[in-house]
């Protein structure tokens, strides 16, 4: 195919773009603003934790109702509008074709509709605070009766219904969701048809891989979340009882629905972080990528064991409880194909030359907090302890270690290890280790100390604590004020990052094609790569992380260097 | 500063000794990951010409370090299982109920824990049973006894959180669940709802207080003869009755 150079107009070039380039940053861009309002709507809350009753700088005070409703978006909004456009769609739809060689995604139309739904997914989930009523506030699992509206209202009307921040909310989720389906169908039609010659399947990069297998897994799941999402809409806005038990209905249905798709979701989001570390440690080792097959087999295995343990976070709920064991075992089985993955990932860096540049601080910073993660969740899946840990600040602090590392620090590694490609520039080193020394230092102060408190018996979602006895009280208040000024210090730290990022942008193009000497295809073309991506086409000859070959002068060898 | 709040019921020790069971198997394995992750980068750093091995990790001599280290895992994870599996039925299923049992009613409802007395003739789902729908009411509960309760829900899901005596369970609107505890020494514990109700679920609270049989049997007495039976109120009370 040529490289296609017609005139663009401001508006197909910028807005309305199929370029797969330009919508990865679309997507980028829409999920920082959106971290943006999730970590408001977070400092917001964390302050009325840390100092109940206090009107707050930039808000005002916050009532019971905007609490729940805040605690609620914070988590929709971090999970479906930041960690899936950011990991998945941006990363996805920038990287895909230029790692496997291609020109584009297969539908470029498709692909820019997919952005524009979640645009409007995003708008109506913003409208949802300006409604009457306001947004919903019944936790991002939105588990009915509660959100099946008939218990609020004691006058239902239609329009009244559809216009409640439960129906918006609802309705935002399901454009979402169709925009990340569209998605997943282009990663994986483009890296079944559109691989470069000579990229045969063990020659696919990891994280594309890993994309694709996230793409699945999201597929797989989601079906069923959007049955459920409808009978959710329906109970709301036009009086069925789906989850009605006095109608026939049952709560217990949603719960399971929503789980089937809830967890293998945790999965949809770590792949492509896990994707962006296998690209970045062997750059920064110069080795390869240790059991590059096997750690792909390990995904296989763990997207299919992502749909069977759901029911973990129902312990309590009052599910059947030899159920739980087998959704305990399950729990105990999915974490051994991670834990290779992470082991494989820990393994490369032995034996190398490491380069400790900015991304692969990130990288590292990830690894070490997810351990913290990964291994309170061994106290989470044991069934019998979760009766006592479930809903408490134990497992906000465990799965912050888990998703917080996973969105932004995998976000931040790909970020500052692209930006030379997506713009041709580089970052300004010593703000980027300011950044991530702040951040992680910040992060650990948010949410260390918050085991503690989870294990004293504090649970979720509670604006104001003064009528329990086991939590009112010291130090469990002070770690709150602790995490709340590690929470503001953590958001601050990220201006670092926008002015770095501003700063550099504004800088003369460097034009180095490969600035880290990785061996993968995007950094054969140019930086940034043009309308098309490649002129001439590569051809594939080797696998991706061909690193301080035996035989070889340098110590990379990319992707399209022909076999001696 | 205890890490756990006191336990006072007969099987909470249990849920406290497996805390301790599994941070002994996750700090081993915490310190050995992070040294792992560590120490390659102290002692592999690039420079004084310094070039990487090549090793792809294919090598069954090379992988064989990963096997051992998801081996120990899955044994540590099976070990845990074992360990809780008798803790867990012990918890979730309910023993047969013994005359010197109590068995009481507790029905969720946006934002108040009602409890449900049996009445004199001391079983539950009878005309004479006696409901008190009081803020801060507290469930009387004698000490030593097995207290076993049927949970409902009026209308959301709420979730009975009784933290001293390390018990979870939901309420479900159109379930009863039954579950028990054994409170082993006197005093007043909070009871919180963990699963977010409603504008007022930061003040869904109430108490179990569990006094000496004799205190309990004080507090009934009179409280059966400040409710004489009133059948017809109890019956239309119990809406979520079967």
């Amino acid at each position: 195919m040529e490289n296609t150079h017609h005139k663009q107009s401001f508006w197909s070039k910028y807005v309305f773009s199929t370029d797969h380039k330009t919508i990865g940053t679309q997507y980028m861009i829409m999920g920082m603003i959106m971290a943006g309002v999730g970590g408001y709507l977070a400092y917001v809350f964390r302050y009325n934790l840390a100092f109940p009753g206090k009107s707050i700088p930039f808000y005002g005070m916050l009532g019971p109702q905007a609490y729940n409703a805040f605690v609620t978006i914070h988590g929709m909004i971090m999970v479906f509008w930041v960690g899936m456009p950011v990991l998945l769609s941006a990363f996805g739809n920038y990287l895909i074709p230029l790692m496997i060689g291609s020109d584009d995604m297969a539908f470029p139309t498709v692909n820019m509709m997919s952005f524009w739904i979640f645009a409007v997914s995003a708008l109506v989930l913003i409208a949802s605070f300006f409604v009457p009523g306001g947004a919903f506030g019944g936790g991002w699992t939105m588990y009915p009766p509660f959100s099946a509206g008939g218990y609020l209202d004691p006058n239902p009307n239609f329009f009244k219904a559809l216009f409640s921040g439960t129906s918006l909310l609802i309705l935002a989720v399901a454009l979402e969701l169709v925009a990340m389906l569209m998605g997943g169908i282009n990663f994986l039609v483009t890296t079944i048809n559109k691989r470069a010659k000579g990229m045969t399947a063990w020659r696919i990069p990891i994280i594309v891989w890993f994309l694709n297998i996230a793409a699945v897994i999201f597929m797989f799941s989601v079906g069923p979340l959007v049955a459920g999402a409808f009978m959710l809409l329906f109970d709301n806005v036009l009086g069925t009882g789906f989850y009605d038990p006095h109608r026939g209905g049952d709560p217990m249905l949603w719960e399971h629905l929503f789980w089937f798709f809830g967890h293998p979701e945790v999965y949809v989001l770590l792949l492509p972080s896990l994707g962006v570390l296998a690209e970045i440690l062997p750059v920064f080792s110069r080795k390869p990528l240790f059991a590059y097959k096997t750690i792909i087999y390990l995904a296989l295995a763990s997207a299919f064991l992502s749909v069977l343990v759901w029911a973990h976070h129902q312990f309590v709920a009052g599910i059947d409880p030899r159920m739980a064991t087998f959704f305990s075992i399950g729990t105990i089985l999915i974490s051994i194909p991670f834990a290779g993955i992470f082991l494989a990932f820990m393994a490369t860096l032995w034996g190398g030359a490491i380069r400790m540049k900015v991304p692969m601080m990130w990288a590292i910073g990830f690894i070490g907090l997810f351990l913290v993660g990964g291994l309170t969740g061994l106290f989470l899946g044991s069934n019998t302890f979760d009766i006592y840990a479930h809903d408490t600040y134990f497992v906000v602090a465990h799965f912050h270690y888990t998703l917080f590392p996973d969105i932004f620090f995998g976000f931040f590694a790909a970020f500052y290890y692209w930006f030379p490609k997506f713009s041709g520039k580089q970052l300004n080193s010593s703000m980027g280790k300011w950044h991530f020394w702040l951040t992680f230092i910040f992060f650990n102060g948010v949410f260390f100390l918050l085991f503690f408190n989870g294990l004293a018996g504090q649970h979720r979602r509670i604006n104001d604590y003064s009528s329990f006895s086991l939590i009112s009280r010291e130090p469990y208040q002070t770690f709150e004020q602790i995490a709340t000024i590690c929470a503001i210090g953590l958001m601050l730290t990220q201006f670092i990052f926008i002015f770095n990022v501003v700063k550099s942008l504004r800088k003369v193009k460097t034009g180095v094609k490969n600035p880290w000497e990785a061996t993968t295809l995007e950094w054969v073309s140019d930086s940034p790569p043009p309308h098309g991506n490649f002129n001439p086409y590569p051809e594939v000859f080797r696998g991706a992380y061909d690193y301080s070959l035996p035989d070889a002068e340098v110590d990379f060898t990319p992707q399209n260097t022909p076999k001696a | 500063m205890t890490i756990f709040p006191e336990n006072v019921s007969t099987y909470g020790q249990d849920i406290d000794n497996l805390f301790w069971l599994i941070l002994v198997f996750a700090a081993i394995a915490f310190v050995i990951s992070l040294f792992v992750l560590l120490y390659p980068l102290v002692k592999y750093r690039a420079g004084n010409g310094r070039r990487a091995d090549y090793i792809t990790g294919e090598k069954k001599k090379h992988f064989k370090w990963v096997t051992y280290a998801l081996v120990a895992l899955l044994l540590s994870d099976f070990v845990i299982l074992y360990v809780e599996h008798d803790t867990w039925g012990n918890i979730e299923s309910v023993p047969a109920i013994s005359k010197n049992d109590v068995h009481v009613g507790i029905i969720a409802r946006q934002w108040n824990w009602i409890f449900v007395y049996p009445g004199p003739d001391g079983v539950l789902g009878t005309s004479d049973d006696v409901y008190v729908d009081e803020m801060n009411s507290s469930l009387h509960v004698p000490v030593n006894a097995n207290v076993i309760f049927e949970l409902r829900s009026q209308d959301v899901i709420h979730s009975f959180f009784l933290a001293n005596a390390r018990l979870k369970q939901d309420a479900l609107p159109g379930r009863t669940v039954m579950r028990w505890f054994n409170i082993t020494k006197p005093g007043k514990y909070d009871i919180s709802c963990t699963q977010i109700c409603g504008i007022l679920h930061s003040k869904m609270r109430n108490f179990v207080l569990a006094e000496t049989p004799e205190q309990y049997k004080h507090f009934t007495d009179s409280l059966y003869a400040a409710n004489k039976p009133a059948p017809v109120a109890a019956a239309a009370a119990d809406t979520t009755k079967k």
